[in-house]
C-alpha cells in the first residue's frame, strides 16, 4: 500500500483511482495517416501534427470521463516493443509475425549491442502532461518484456540480454523523473511466462527503478500466475496493474491463499471482445476485489490497453470503469 | 553415401507464417480484417485462406520438403481451433502460448466436447488437392505428402477448463483425466476419417506433456483411443502411421519414456537442451525421429555444417536409419522471410548430405 509514497510525491489521489492501461485506439484519420507515411506520401512533421491531435483528443476525453491518472494514449506507437527497438540503436526491424487471431506485429531483432540514444518518450509526455492539471503516466515496456518478444542475434543469453536493456530503460526512466513525471509505468506483459526466468524479470526491474523517486506500475496480463506468484510481488514496483476480468477474476483465488501486498490496477473490463459489459457486472467485480484487497490498495481500470478496440468502445469501456470507481468512493 | 541416409526426410512441424512484408501476402489479413468491419463474406474469407494455403505448400516444396502441411493457415491457434468446432466447448479468454509470443483462446466445457463431424478433413482435402495442382520436380513424383496435424488430446485438456456449476457443485470435466479423455474419443474419430480421406501420416503435437511431466499418467494413457483407432485401420488394410511432436520444453529428461510411446515416430525439439543429440547417440532410438535442429523460434540461421554433421552422427543411431528433420516446432513464430530461409536450409542439409553439392554452405 502506497499511499505514503504517493503523498510524498505530491500525489492527492482519490479512494478507487482510475486510470487506464496505455494504449487507445488512433482514430480513423490517424490510422490512414500513419499508412500514408509508411509510404512515403506525407512527411513525418505532418504525421507528428496528427498525433498530437489525437492525442490531445484522449487527455480531453479522459478528463471529461473523470479519470484520475492520465495515459497520452500511445498515439505516436504501433507495437509496444516495436516502438523502442526503432528507437534504440542495436536492434532491425524484424518481419510480421502474429501475437493472436488477427493481430501482428513486427518482432525486432537484437543484432548489436543495445543502447540509449537519449530520451524517447519524455517528449510526447511533457506535450501529453502540458495539456492536463492532472497526472499523466510515463509509459514505457520492460526490459525482461523487450527481450523476450525479440529475437536475438547478438547477446550470449537471455539474461545477459535483459540487463543490457534495463540499464538503457533506466536511462528513460531517470529523464522522465527530470521532466517531472510521478508515476512511471514499466510494462512487463512476458512477467510470467518463463516462471523459471522471474529472477531474470526481478533483477532487471531492480536495475531499471533502484533508488529513483517515482511511484512505479508495472502491467502484466494473460500468463500463469499461479506459477510465479506471490515471489512476484518481489519486483521492485508500488503497483501490479493486473488483468482481471478477462480470466473471470480466477487470480483472486490466488490472492486468496496468500496476500497480495502491494497496490493493484484492478482489471474490471475486457479488452479484446467488442461485448459491452454492463454497470453492474463491473461494480461486481470491484465488489469481488474487496473481499481479498484492501479498499486503499484498489485503482481501477481495463484489463489491458484498449487500443484494439473502436474509439467509441474504448470511451464506452473506460465510462464503465470511472462509474464502477466513483460508485464505491460514494 | 552412408545407407542411413536415403531414410531422411525433410518434414515440416506443422505451422507456416499466414502473412509476410508484401501486400500480397497480407491477403488473409485484410480480409479478415474487411470481414471484421462487414466489407466482406465468409466465402471471401475462405478464398483468402486458401490462397494463403497454396502459397505455403508452395513455400515448402520450393524449399525441398518431403513431408508437407497445410501451414496451419486457418488456424486461430492451436487450441481453439479444433476446441471450438467440439459441441459443449465455448472459447474464452486470451491466454499465453507456452513461452511464445502468441496466445490462444481458452476453451471452456460446459459438457463433454463430442465431434459433430470432420474437423481438419476438408482442410486436408483441400491441401492434398492444392499439392496435385502444383508442378512436381521429377525427383519428387509420387513421393510427396500431406500431413495433416491435430492438437493432442491432453495438451487440449490441459488448456482447457470446465464451466462453473452454477451450485458450485464440482462439474464432470474438472478434472483433468476426463477433459483429456474426451478429447482423445474425439481426436481418434478424427484420426480415423483423416485416414479414411488417405493420410498416411498424422502429426499429433502434444508440447504440454513435456511442459508437465507431472501429468505423465494421464498423458499416456489419454494415446489409447488414438492408438487403438490407428490399429483399427491397419487392420482395415490402411497405410497409416501417427507422429508424436513435443516441442517447447526440454525432451530430454523424459527421452527414453517418448521414445518407448506407442507412436510410430516421435518428433523432439532440439533448442532447449544442448545435450539431446549427445542422449540419443549415447542411447539410441527403437523408432523413427522427427529431429528438430532447426530453432523454428529465432531468426538466427544455423550453421548447415554443424547439422549436418548431427544427422549424420544421429541417424546410424536411429533403428532403420529413419528420421525427418524439421524445424523445432511450427514456423509461424518467425518472419515470413526468416521462416522460408529455415526450410530453405533443409534442402541445403540434404544435398550435403547426399554429397551433390559439397560442404553445406
Amino acid at each position: 500500500m502506497s499511499r505514503e509514497k504517493l503523498k510524498s510525491l505530491g500525489l492527492k489521489l482519490p479512494l478507487f483511482p482510475t486510470t487506464s492501461v496505455g494504449s487507445f485506439p488512433k482514430p480513423d484519420y490517424l490510422a490512414k495517416a500513419r499508412a500514408e507515411f509508411g509510404k512515403g506520401k506525407i512527411t513525418a512533421e505532418a504525421l507528428r501534427e496528427l498525433e498530437r491531435n489525437a492525442t490531445k483528443f484522449w487527455i480531453q476525453t479522459q478528463e471529461k470521463l473523470g479519470v484520475d491518472v492520465l495515459v497520452d494514449g500511445e498515439m505516436y506507437r504501433g507495437d509496444m516493443v516495436a516502438y523502442f527497438a526503432e528507437s534504440l540503436p542495436g536492434f532491425t526491424q524484424g518481419g510480421l509475425v502474429r501475437s493472436y487471431g488477427n493481430r501482428y506485429y513486427h518482432k525486432p531483432i537484437i543484432t548489436a549491442a543495445v543502447e540509449w540514444p537519449g530520451p524517447v518518450t519524455v517528449d510526447w509526455w511533457k506535450y501529453a502532461q502540458s495539456l492536463t492539471k492532472k497526472p499523466v503516466k510515463g509509459m514505457l515496456t520492460g526490459a525482461y518484456t523487450i527481450m523476450d518478444w525479440s529475437f536475438n542475434e547478438h547477446y550470449p543469453d537471455r539474461r545477459s540480454t535483459a540487463m543490457a536493456l534495463a540499464r538503457v530503460i533506466r536511462k528513460e526512466v531517470e529523464a522522465l523523473i527530470e521532466s517531472g513525471c510521478k508515476i512511471i509505468q514499466i510494462d512487463e506483459p512476458a512477467l510470467s511466462v518463463r516462471p523459471e526466468e522471474l529472477p531474470i524479470a526481478i533483477e532487471a526491474m531492480e536495475v531499471t527503478t533502484k533508488d529513483l523517486r517515482a511511484y512505479f506500475i508495472t502491467h502484466a496480463c494473460y500468463g500463469a500466475f499461479e506459477q510465479i506468484y506471490p515471489g512476484m510481488l518481489a519486483l521492485a514496483v508500488d503497483n501490479f496493474d493486473l488483468e482481471m476480468a478477462n480470466n473471470d477474476l480466477g487470480l483472486l483465488d490466488i490472492f486468496r491463499r496468500q496476500r497480495f501486498t502491494k497496490d493493484i490496477s484492478f482489471g474490471v473490463v475486457d479488452v479484446h471482445t467488442h461485448k459491452m459489459e454492463d454497470e453492474d457486472a463491473v461494480r461486481r467485480r470491484v465488489e469481488q476485489a474487496l473481499t481479498i484487497l484492501e479498499k486503499d490498495q484498489i485503482w481501477v481500470d481495463p484489463d489491458c490497453g484498449l487500443k484494439t478496440r473502436t474509439v467509441d468502445e474504448a470511451i464506452e469501456k473506460l465510462r464503465l470503469c470511472v462509474a464502477a470507481a466513483h460508485s464505491f468512493r460514494n | 553415401m552412408s545407407t542411413a541416409r536415403p531414410g531422411l526426410h525433410l518434414a515440416s512441424t506443422g505451422s507456416y507464417p499466414r502473412i509476410g512484408d508484401s501486400p500480397e501476402l497480407q491477403l488473409l489479413r485484410r480480409t479478415v480484417a474487411a470481414l471484421d468491419r462487414g466489407d466482406r463474406t465468409s466465402a471471401d474469407l475462405h478464398d483468402a485462406e486458401h490462397e494463403m494455403t497454396r502459397r505455403a505448400i508452395a513455400d515448402q516444396m520450393k524449399a525441398g520438403l518431403d513431408v508437407i502441411t497445410d501451414g496451419l493457415i486457418r488456424w486461430y491457434d492451436p487450441i481453439s481451433h479444433l476446441a471450438g468446432k467440439l459441441e459443449n466447448v465455448k472459447i474464452r479468454g486470451l491466454l499465453r502460448f507456452f513461452d511464445t509470443n502468441c496466445y490462444f483462446r481458452q476453451p471452456i466445457l460446459a459438457g463433454k466436447p463430442m465431434r459433430p463431424g470432420p474437423l481438419v478433413v476438408d482442410e486436408y482435402s483441400f491441401a492434398r488437392n492444392a499439392l496435385g495442382h502444383l508442378p512436381t520436380p521429377k525427383s519428387k513424383a509420387g513421393k510427396l505428402s500431406i500431413k495433416p496435424v491435430l492438437t493432442g488430446p491432453y495438451t487440449l485438456g490441459k488448456f482447457s477448463q470446465a464451466e462453473h456449476t452454477e451450485n458450485g457443485a464440482r462439474h464432470s470435466y474438472a478434472s483433468l483425466e476426463a477433459r483429456t479423455m474426451a478429447y482423445a474419443e474425439a481426436l481418434a474419430a478424427e484420426i480415423t476419417a483423416l485416414a479414411e480421406y488417405g493420410a498416411e501420416l498424422i502429426q499429433v503435437d502434444e508440447p504440454a506433456a513435456v511442459k508437465f511431466p507431472e501429468d505423465w499418467a494421464i498423458f499416456e494413457i489419454s494415446l489409447a483411443p488414438l492408438i487403438a483407432a490407428r490399429d483399427k485401420l491397419r487392420e482395415g488394410g490402411r497405410k497409416i502411421e501417427i507422429a508424436l511432436y513435443f516441442y517447447f520444453h526440454d525432451c530430454t529428461p523424459l527421452y527414453e519414456k517418448l521414445v518407448k510411446l506407442p507412436a510410430d515416430i516421435v518428433g523432439l525439439d532440439f533448442t532447449y537442451n544442448p545435450k539431446l543429440p549427445d542422449l540419443i547417440a549415447s542411447a539410441g532410438s527403437p523408432k523413427p525421429l522427427g529431429l528438430g535442429l532447426v530453432d523454428a523460434r529465432n531468426t538466427r540461421l544455423e550453421d548447415p555444417e554443424a547439422i549436418t554433421r548431427q544427422i549424420e552422427r544421429l541417424l546410424p543411431k536411429i533403428d532403420g536409419g529413419r528420421a525427418y528433420l524439421g524445424p523445432s516446432s511450427g514456423l509461424e513464430y518467425l518472419p515470413r522471410d526468416r521462416a522460408f530461409a529455415k526450410l530453405a536450409l533443409l534442402g541445403r542439409v540434404r544435398e550435403a548430405l547426399l554429397g551433390l553439392k559439397g560442404p553445406a554452405r
